[in-house]
């Protein structure tokens, strides 16, 4: 099973100043599993996957990456180690169209000059593979509906082959129908061997493509829970704390609790 | 490359060719670029009726002079404002490497070191506020307005505001009345800076990231792209391009002075912000920097010519300045009451 071990995150710590985001976190990953990551509104997930992705160091903790520790100073060098990411606010340049925006960062070149032909056929092709919804590779950013924003920022994750794929809120401004596109398209490329990360308010989606579910809570990882001994109302439970006591032996104890 | 885009190779399936098709002209063109080159067509018409000696060689060959520093600094300019930032400083930078390479003339130097020096002069003002925008995160308006003083000071200060004349003699001298093909060399100059920045702009990932930056600093930075490094680069363009542009008007004028170029920044700012380019960030053309550079240009030549007092050149610049940008803010309001009033779809 070890092989299989993507990521693995240990007591990870941040703090802004003096407000303790992470307060010493533990998580797993493997090759080709989708993981759930989910918690109340400021449990801390996003800036736990911004400190996997390399844009927020980490205080203290580790990262080991397939075995190997690791520490990211940039969002560079977590994109070398092959792992991707989509955030809540997409990350898109409004004012770029969608090709430019696909390759930001690595835009083909020839010479000193970017290949802008190559950069659009690259970008078609990968859009056309994802089935998204766009009507050119010229159109502007910002004149896409939300919903082909957010098919455009995995499309531009995915397009990195990543072995980690983390996806912040992916579905959260989308048509139902975009969300089954979505949900296909993170089933799909699990299947491919990348583990995925996904933050998610909508709990129906976890049990659409998850295999399990990691539950945080103040800063801290407080479950980590097979998705098949779940149910919504439990998952619930989980996240806001209210049916924890049922079962305090499986339950690690926040900061919060130890010292109440 | 990715798995995913080694398929790209090879020739595309049409449904891939179609999302790939480049726009159209029109869906391309800069619409606020295309409403200041018909203005700029018309007051250039105006004054081609209203004056016996506006179309003529001469003039226009004149003209082209007058604007090529505007134009200059101005295409550096561009780059500055369409990342999101300002630079206030660039009259100032002027002055400073007109009156200093003429002071070091005086002293002796060889032209060829002085041209050196006053591009070397601009470049390290340029990026000392790139330096302290980027690096430093004060904003740039705050430190190109702390340079334009201290700038313009040290040059006031070594030359105790005189004037510094330049030996006619010396090859920085006839740099200034060189002309090939009936224009100057300023004016050449001027034109292989907007070829320059057209390139930059729209063809590097340079230019690329200076779009993405005023767009969305963040998500460039996210992508793994040194933004500071640019948003430095980018400053130090408008210091290194107000450098050029201090050695050219000092070379015409024959002498270097302190107090050269004030107000230029604005005269620059208004022809980048005239051509299209957003204040806000995100958006910019070379080519509308140089529509605007040549109308602002245009409007003062064709009004001396006309012999109207010359300070009503900034009141009727400023009022063209105001009523372009209104048109192309309110363009679409404007569009749909003349349909209403056609009675047009």
């Amino acid at each position: 099973m070890s092989e299989d071990l993507l990521v693995e995150l240990t007591g990870i710590t941040k703090s802004y100043g003096p407000v303790r985001s992470l307060r010493g976190v533990d998580l797993t990953l493997r090759r080709g599993e989708v993981l759930g990551l989910v918690g109340d509104n400021g449990a801390g997930k996003s800036t736990l996957m911004k400190v996997l992705a390399g844009a927020v160091q980490h205080d203290d903790g580790e990262i080991r990456v397939k075995g190997r520790p690791i520490r990211f100073s940039n969002p560079a060098e977590a994109q070398a180690e092959k792992i991707g990411i989509v955030y809540q606010d997409l990350a898109l340049c409004d004012t770029l169209d969608v090709a430019s925006n696909l390759f930001l960062g690595r835009e083909p070149r020839r010479g000193p000059f970017i290949d802008r032909r190559r950069m659009h056929e690259q970008a078609a092709q990968i859009l056309a593979d994802l089935h998204v919804k766009v009507s050119s590779t010229h159109q502007e950013i910002g004149t896409l509906s939300g919903g082909q924003r957010q098919t455009v920022a995995i499309a531009r994750a995915v397009s990195f082959a990543p072995d980690v794929l983390i996806l912040d809120e992916p579905t959260a401004a989308l048509a139902v129908a975009e969300v089954e596109s979505v949900l296909r398209l993170i089933t799909a490329v699990a299947a491919q061997g990348v583990g995925v990360v996904l933050i998610t308010h909508r709990l129906q989606d976890l049990f659409r493509v998850c295999e399990r579910i990691t539950v945080m809570y103040e800063g801290q990882s407080v479950d980590d829970v097979p998705i098949g001994e779940l149910d919504i109302e439990s998952l619930v439970g989980l996240i806001t704390r209210t049916g924890v006591a049922a079962d305090p032996a499986d339950t690690p104890q926040t900061e919060q609790e130890a010292t109440a | 490359m990715t798995a995913t885009t080694a398929r790209a190779t090879g020739s595309p399936a049409p449904a891939v060719a179609r999302l790939a098709q480049q726009r159209t002209w029109w869906e391309r063109t800069n619409k606020a670029t295309l409403v200041m080159a018909a203005v700029t067509l018309l007051v250039f018409v105006f004054f081609a009726l209203a004056t016996d000696n506006f179309l003529t060689l001469g003039n226009v060959s004149n003209l082209a002079t007058q604007v090529a520093p505007a134009l200059i600094v101005g295409v550096a300019m561009t780059f500055v404002i369409t990342a999101g930032q300002i630079d206030l400083s660039v009259g100032s930078i002027v002055a400073f490497v007109s009156a200093t390479c003429a002071q070091l003339l005086v002293a002796g130097w060889d032209s060829s070191l002085v041209f050196l020096a006053g591009l070397a002069m601009g470049l390290g003002w340029g990026l000392v506020n790139g330096w302290f925008t980027a690096y430093q995160r004060i904003p740039a308006f705050i430190v190109t307005l702390a340079t334009l003083s201290v700038v313009r000071g040290l040059a006031l200060f070594t030359t105790e505001g005189f004037s510094v004349p330049i030996e006619s003699w010396t090859a920085f001298a006839r740099l200034g009345t060189a002309r090939w093909l009936g224009l100057s060399s300023s004016a050449w100059i001027a034109l292989a800076f907007a070829v320059l920045g057209v390139v930059l702009l729209h063809h590097t990932r340079f230019g690329q990231y200076v779009i993405g930056i005023g767009s969305a600093e963040e998500s460039v930075r996210r992508a793994g792209v040194n933004v500071r490094l640019v948003k430095m680069a980018a400053l130090g363009f408008s210091g290194l391009a107000a450098g050029v542009a201090g050695i050219l008007i000092a070379a015409r004028l024959g002498s270097g002075s302190a107090n050269s170029a004030q107000g230029f920044e604005l005269t620059v700012i208004a022809a980048v912000v005239l051509g299209g380019t957003s204040l806000l960030g995100g958006r910019g053309t070379i080519v509308g920097t140089l529509i605007g550079a040549v109308l602002t240009g245009v409007i003062a030549n064709g009004l001396t010519l006309m012999s109207v007092s010359p300070y009503l050149t900034p009141i009727i610049t400023g009022t063209v300045l105001v009523v372009v940008i209104w048109v192309n803010l309110r363009g679409a309001d404007l569009g749909s009451v003349l349909r209403k009033l056609t009675g047009a779809r």
